[in-house]
């Protein structure tokens, strides 16, 4: 899949620091991580020495959560890696634009309307139908590192 | 045969058809249309009586693959049309087959001769029960003649040929399909092997002895070495078969072993399977003298085809080796007892074949040089069958009366060449010297493995001894050598400890063995050379590269680690025998050899604990080695009570002299006990692995090895714990781990462990309050630290942050490694743990509904916890966990149906769809444990007084789990595991509450239990079995009760109008007699399923009756007609059986189902 697709502006952070320095030895499957400035999910780790006597190494794959290309990184377990600040917010969703774009209500009542429709089809369908029928969707929105995007939709309301 | 000449018009039909099928096999040869010309070739198969068609091709066509397919056709129809042809018309089909085969000998095509034999074998076998003797004995007379060379050669090796099919369709396991009950070919197999198999090796002993003499003069390619050859496949092809009624009497047939192999082959890498065909054949093997006429032979072609190099793997050395070392391995009661018959007999063996490994270092020498090396390793083989026949004692004087040494030593010396060249080829994997190595490993652990586990009976001869000692001197050194080449080898494979010893596991073990055979020299040798490299080490110091001198210490580790202990295998381990027995003279602890050695590793242990001497030579890679030897040694040695444990005189408390003057064999027991140097050595051993966690950040395997094996192996015995927690360096590594950060840099996993060790550890406090009390120390600042972070208002926002997750994450496997340390004595502290907090996870669950390795993480400790804790609960207490359950399971199906998530990488939905597995995995078992409290309660009060019902939670989160759980998802095994064993438990102790189940919730169970009979894993149809019988006696119970049982639940959901057809125990009632009488399973199986099976027919007897006659009309056989309702009758009469379902009459039932089955799956099952 290719990343040119999504073109995200940098959105107001929180102010929370976007990165969290942490040991690289105790970083696992699973869990976050930055490779090349992406933040990533980890989905391998596994561990070499430089040498018979030396010091451990993990190697890293990661999948970037945005855009699903996978990075890798080597780096010393005992030196720290960054981990990014990834957070997921769940909106209600009230409209779905002709331009693609979706509106939806936050927590304190108002709307935000800067986000694409995601691109995969089978979720993207889901979206688009269950909104025609009527139904109370839910939309969750990650971020990290200054993206956002649509990664999860729960149907809430009566059939 | 008959002529052809009846008309005109049959002649013309027979050449069309023979054109045809020509045509058909020229054109698959040329791609042309295969499936037509398959659909010809098949349509002849399955014509009616294409016999006569089928003998005019083979007898006229000039097309070899035409011959080829005719013969195929014969085969086919005849099996398929053999009840109905007269019996003349079989006996004409066998001889056609015989005499085309051996007049059409010298034809160039010899795949239509082979397949024609193969055809001619089947036939006699599928007729075999039919003929009579004299029958037999016209086939065999002809097939006799031809091999005993009156025809010819080429008519001899077709009819040598003949016999090899004839035996390999009677041995069960490479027998051809014909369709028929598996009864017929046990009887064919047992028939054969009493009547015959003797006979037909006489033959096949008579024709090659007869051509051998002719061989001398021949070249290899003659048709003398090729007849004389395939004598000799033949024999060695009769000595591989599975003798079974050597034994005189008559055993009966067992169906469920038959075709199983389970005689008692050792767990050697090298296969050796032992020859027993019994007393009958001592003439013909023993007496006869074969193996000198057989050891002449192979001399003679040595000494003829010396000068082609590639001579020894030509076919006939091949075979005559081959059946060389299966004369080795005869054994048994073929030879009398107690006159030394095998000795001599293995004597005479062993002088022929010592020419093949001596001597090893010329021999070698021309292996380097491009010999052949597979005498040698049959030489090693043929050793390996004596060594497994023989006792070490016999073993080794067998080759005293034709050299000046004994066996042992021509081993160890054999091996000594082997290894010289294997470490010169710096450890190359597949090379001959490594063959042969293991080869001669394997003999090694067949001799000695015996004497090291029972320690009496069996002597080593002083002479292997010496032997071992020299061998093992060369091995150690060898591996030294390779160890420090092997340091700059960049083989990323090696780096860790861990994969290098399990690759090196079996071979350690087998040189720990060796050691042990001789440990009065070894021990001070490894002693000697494991302070000469710590000497080496310290003076090299700053000057020299230490990296060798590392490496060369990590092997000396494993070694002596290997020697010393045993692996405990989950139990502890005892100190060696030899040990024990080897050292007896020795009073003096410190002039006893092992604890010197101990002691000196024990010391280069401690100096890691020097910051200096740690940077300068304690690696990683060394200190792994380090932890796991500290770590298997401990098992072993520290503290060890076996020793004490038998003496109830009170004289323990007393002083070292009375001590050491009752038993010598106890010295080094003594040595490392409580009494005195057990304390400092357990101190050392925890502050190095405090080391390890602190001075070594990031070095995953190195923690993990400290944790998982060393300190959880310590806490393992309670005589240790109370000097643990004794130990100011324990109480450090406490206080570390409940206050400082530092230890928050471990893996996850590790904490875990360490969690689970330190809490274990309370088990050596004196009393209850003390024990608790440490527990709540080491725990308290955790559970705080959640209740205050789930309780924060910004929870949401901080929560997403790395390191909140991260602290989190640490603190809860905390907590579920704490909670897996529940003992009764620690139990209520833990509790109180998992109590104070219940609410915070709830918050956790809710907040972190996105992050799904949280949302594991807390499912599992609520599991263990919930598991751990659920015995020992009062009623209130009880009620509490289920009301937390409850909202637990709602809170996690609330944020899980109905969500679809979405990743652009498919490796990451897979990734979801494994955690989904996992959660749904940890449900169930916390489902299973909330069951198992109406089984096993000790609380003081019952629950039902605070109006608590478990089955009630256990259903509801029935309803929620059933839905998640697919067929799909059961082809997890641990999933379907444990969902099955949640189901069998849930439907055994409430089966009052399926009834409650939503229709749609019950068809999924039924369906699920369904699939669950069928499945692989025994232990899972036996789950399902029990969960059935559950079923079926509560439903027959209740009805006979005059109660509803199930209700509408009995008859299928889908269909409930649907008559008998559609009844659910009907429908359980019919699969599980299919299953039973034509499935194959395991016997274990048969006893549970006739618990099932019980109370099913009695709920559908009807039902039952009618099936029963459906499988006696399908019989079209009288006899087995018969014998199958006399069996249905006795299965359900015999052993007065009564229609209660009391444990009586389940007992009866299982008898009865186990004689039905005997009975009748012989000739039910078919094959």
């Amino acid at each position: 899949m290719s990343d040119e697709e999504h073109h995200f502006e940098s959105k107001a952070d929180a102010g929370a620091s976007k990165t969290y320095p942490q040991q690289a030895g105790t970083i696992r499957k699973n869990g976050y991580i930055v490779i090349k400035n992406r933040p990533c999910k980890v989905v391998e780790v596994s561990t070499s020495k430089t040498g018979k006597h030396g010091h451990a190494k993990c190697h890293f794959v990661g999948i970037d959560i945005f855009n699903g290309k996978k990075l890798e990184d080597i780096v010393p377990s005992s030196h720290n890696c960054d981990v990014p600040h990834v957070t997921r917010t769940d909106y209600q969703l009230i409209d779905i634009s002709e331009d693609g774009f979706v509106s939806l209500l936050t927590e304190n009542g108002s709307t935000k309307d800067d986000l694409k429709l995601p691109t995969d089809e089978s979720l993207l369908s889901q979206i688009k139908d269950g909104f025609a029928e009527g139904k109370d969707l839910v939309v969750s929105v990650m971020c990290s590192m200054g993206e956002e995007q649509i990664c999860a939709l729960k149907d809430i309301g009566p059939k | 045969m008959q002529g052809y000449g009846d008309g005109g018009d049959e002649l013309a039909q027979l050449l069309s058809t023979m054109h045809a099928i020509e045509a058909a096999c020229s054109s698959i040869q040329m791609h042309v249309n295969p499936a037509a010309a398959e659909a010809t070739i098949l349509a002849l198969s399955q014509s009616h009586h294409p016999y006569k068609t089928c003998q005019f091709i083979l007898e006229n066509s000039k097309v070899a693959n035409a011959r080829f397919q005719a013969a195929g056709a014969v085969r086919d129809a005849a099996i398929r049309e053999w009840g109905f042809l007269s019996s003349d018309d079989r006996r004409n089909l066998i001889s056609f087959c015989l005499c085309f085969a051996l007049q059409h000998a010298d034809s160039h095509e010899s795949y239509v001769q082979a397949k024609v034999s193969s055809v001619a074998a089947q036939l006699i076998k599928r007729g075999w029960l039919d003929f009579s003797a004299d029958e037999k004995e016209q086939f065999f007379y002809q097939i006799k003649q031809a091999t005993l060379g009156t025809h010819g050669l080429n008519v001899q090796f077709i009819g040598i040929g003949i016999m090899e099919y004839l035996i390999s369709e009677f041995s069960p396991s490479t027998s051809s399909a014909m369709g028929l009950p598996k009864e017929f070919h046990e009887q064919c197999r047992r028939s054969l092997e009493l009547d015959y198999l003797k006979v037909f090796y006489g033959w096949a002993r008579d024709a090659s002895l007869n051509v051998s003499r002719k061989i001398a003069g021949s070249d290899s390619e003659s048709l003398e070495v090729k007849v004389c050859n395939a004598g000799m496949c033949l024999m060695l092809q009769i000595l591989t078969w599975e003798f079974r009624y050597n034994h005189n009497g008559t055993k009966s047939i067992n169906i469920f072993s038959a075709g199983v192999r389970n005689d008692n082959v050792l767990n050697n890498k090298t296969e050796c399977i032992l020859v027993q065909p019994g007393p009958a054949w001592h003439d013909i093997l023993i007496s006869s003298g074969d193996i000198v006429w057989l050891l002449n032979l192979y001399a003679v072609l040595r000494q003829k085809f010396s000068i082609e190099r590639s001579w020894i793997d030509c076919p006939i050395a091949v075979s005559a080796r081959k059946l060389i070392v299966q004369f080795c391995s005869v054994t048994g009661t073929i030879f009398p007892s107690a006159n030394g018959s095998q000795e001599n007999y293995l004597v005479q063996l062993l002088s022929g074949i010592i020419l093949w490994v001596e001597p090893i270092d010329a021999i070698s020498k021309e292996i380097e040089s491009g010999k052949s090396e597979s005498e040698l390793l049959d030489g090693c083989r043929a050793l390996l069958a004596m060594a497994t026949v023989t006792t070490p004692a016999v073993f080794n004087s067998l080759l005293k009366s034709i050299r000046p040494f004994g066996t042992l030593t021509l081993l160890s010396t054999l091996m000594g060449g082997v290894i010289k060249v294997l470490f010169s080829h710096n450890n190359e994997e597949e090379t001959w010297s490594w063959e042969a190595r293991d080869i001669l490993l394997d003999i090694w652990t067949t001799l000695l493995a015996p004497l090291d586990s029972s320690g009496s009976g069996i002597s080593f001869p002083p002479e292997g001894a010496a032997a071992a000692a020299h061998l093992f001197d060369l091995i150690v050194n060898s591996e030294l050598k390779a160890a420090s080449a092997s340091v700059y080898n960049d083989d990323s494979d090696s780096d860790y400890l861990q994969p290098s010893i399990s690759a090196m596991d079996e071979r350690l073990s087998s040189y720990a063995l060796i050691a042990r055979a001789s440990m009065d020299v070894t021990v001070p040798f490894l002693a000697r050379l494991f302070a000469e490299r710590v000497s080496h080490l310290h003076q090299g110091k700053g000057i020299s590269d230490p990296t060798e001198t590392l490496e060369e210490l990590c092997s000396l580790l494993l070694i002596i680690g290997h020697v010393l202990a045993d692996e405990g295998e989950g139990e502890t381990p005892l100190i060696p025998d030899s040990v024990k027995r080897n050292f007896s003279d020795i009073l003096e602890p410190d002039k006893h050899p092992v604890i010197l050695l101990s002691s000196i590793i024990i010391r280069f242990a401690e100096q890691s604990l020097d910051p200096g001497l740690r940077t300068s030579f304690f690696s990683p890679r060394l200190m792994e080695a380090v932890i796991w030897f500290l770590s298997r040694w401990s098992a072993t040695y520290l503290l060890t009570r076996e020793e004490f444990n038998n003496k109830n005189d009170g004289s323990l408390p007393g002083s070292r002299h009375q001590l050491q003057s009752q038993d010598s064999t106890k010295t080094v027991a003594i040595y490392f006990s409580e009494y005195n140097y057990g304390k400092l050595v357990l101190d050392a051993v925890v502050r190095i692995s405090i080391i390890t966690f602190t001075a070594y950040p990031g070095e995953n395997y190195l923690q993990g090895l400290a944790c998982h094996q060393l300190l959880h192996a310590l806490v393992r015995q309670k005589n240790i714990c109370v000097h643990l927690v004794a130990l100011e360096s324990w109480r450090e590594l406490s206080n570390a781990f409940a206050n400082e950060k530092m230890l928050f840099m471990l893996n996850a996993s590790h904490q875990r462990s360490l969690a689970q060790t330190l809490v274990l550890s309370a088990s050596g406090l004196g009393n209850s309050e003390a024990a608790n009390q440490y527990v709540r120390d080491v725990m308290g600042h955790m559970t705080k630290y959640l209740v205050d972070v789930s309780s924060r208002n910004d929870i949401r926002s901080i929560s997403e942050q790395p390191d909140t997750i991260l602290s989190i994450t640490c603190l809860l496997e905390r907590l579920r490694g704490a909670a897996r340390a529940s003992e009764p004595r620690t139990q209520k502290s833990i509790y109180e743990m998992g109590l104070s907090v219940l609410n915070a996870i709830l918050v956790l669950l809710e907040v972190y509904k996105d992050e799904s390795s949280v949302v594991y993480l807390l499912l599992k400790f609520v599991v263990v916890w919930v598991d751990a804790q659920i015995t020992y609960l009062e009623a209130t207490e009880t009620a509490t966990i289920i009301g937390f359950c409850m909202r637990l399971l709602q809170l996690y199906s609330s944020h899980n149906i109905g969500k679809i998530s979405l990743s652009f990488s498919s490796s990451l939905l897979n990734d979801a769809k494994t955690e989904k597995y996992k959660d749904l995995r940890a449900l169930l078992q916390l489902l299973s444990a909330l069951c198992f409290k109406d089984l096993v309660d000790f609380s003081s009060d019952s629950i039902e007084t605070q109006g608590t019902n478990v089955s009630q939670v256990v259903f509801y989160g029935l309803h929620i789990v059933t839905p998640l759980i697919s067929l799909e998802l059961l082809k997890y095994p641990k999933l379907c595991h444990d969902y099955f064993s949640l189901l069998s438990h849930m439907l055994e102790v409430y089966p009052e509450m399926v009834g409650q189940l939503n229709t749609e919730a019950f068809s999924h169970v039924m369906d699920t239990l369904n699939f669950g009979i069928h499945h692989q894993d025994s232990e899972v149809v036996n789950m399902c079995l029990r969960a059935l019988k559950a079923l079926a006696s509560y439903q027959y119970k209740e009805t006979a009760a005059g109660k509803v049982g199930l209700g509408s639940h009995a008859s299928d959901p889908r269909n409930p109008n649907g008559g008998t057809e559609n009844r659910i125990f009907g429908r359980f009632l019919r699969e599980l007699l299919q299953f039973l009488l034509f499935e194959d399973y395991s016997p274990d199986l048969v006893g549970s399923a006739a618990d099932a099976l019980f109370p099913l027919i009695l709920c559908e007897q009807s039902l039952y009756q009618m099936l029963g006659n459906e499988l006696i009309e399908r019989q079209a056989n009288p006899t087995f007609r018969l014998r199958l309702t006399t069996a249905l009758q006795f299965l359900t009469s015999a052993n007065q059986l009564t229609s209660m379902l009391d444990r009586v009459n389940y007992q009866r039932f299982r008898k009865n189902l186990t004689n039905f089955l005997i009975e009748v799956r012989g000739f039910l099952q078919t094959k």
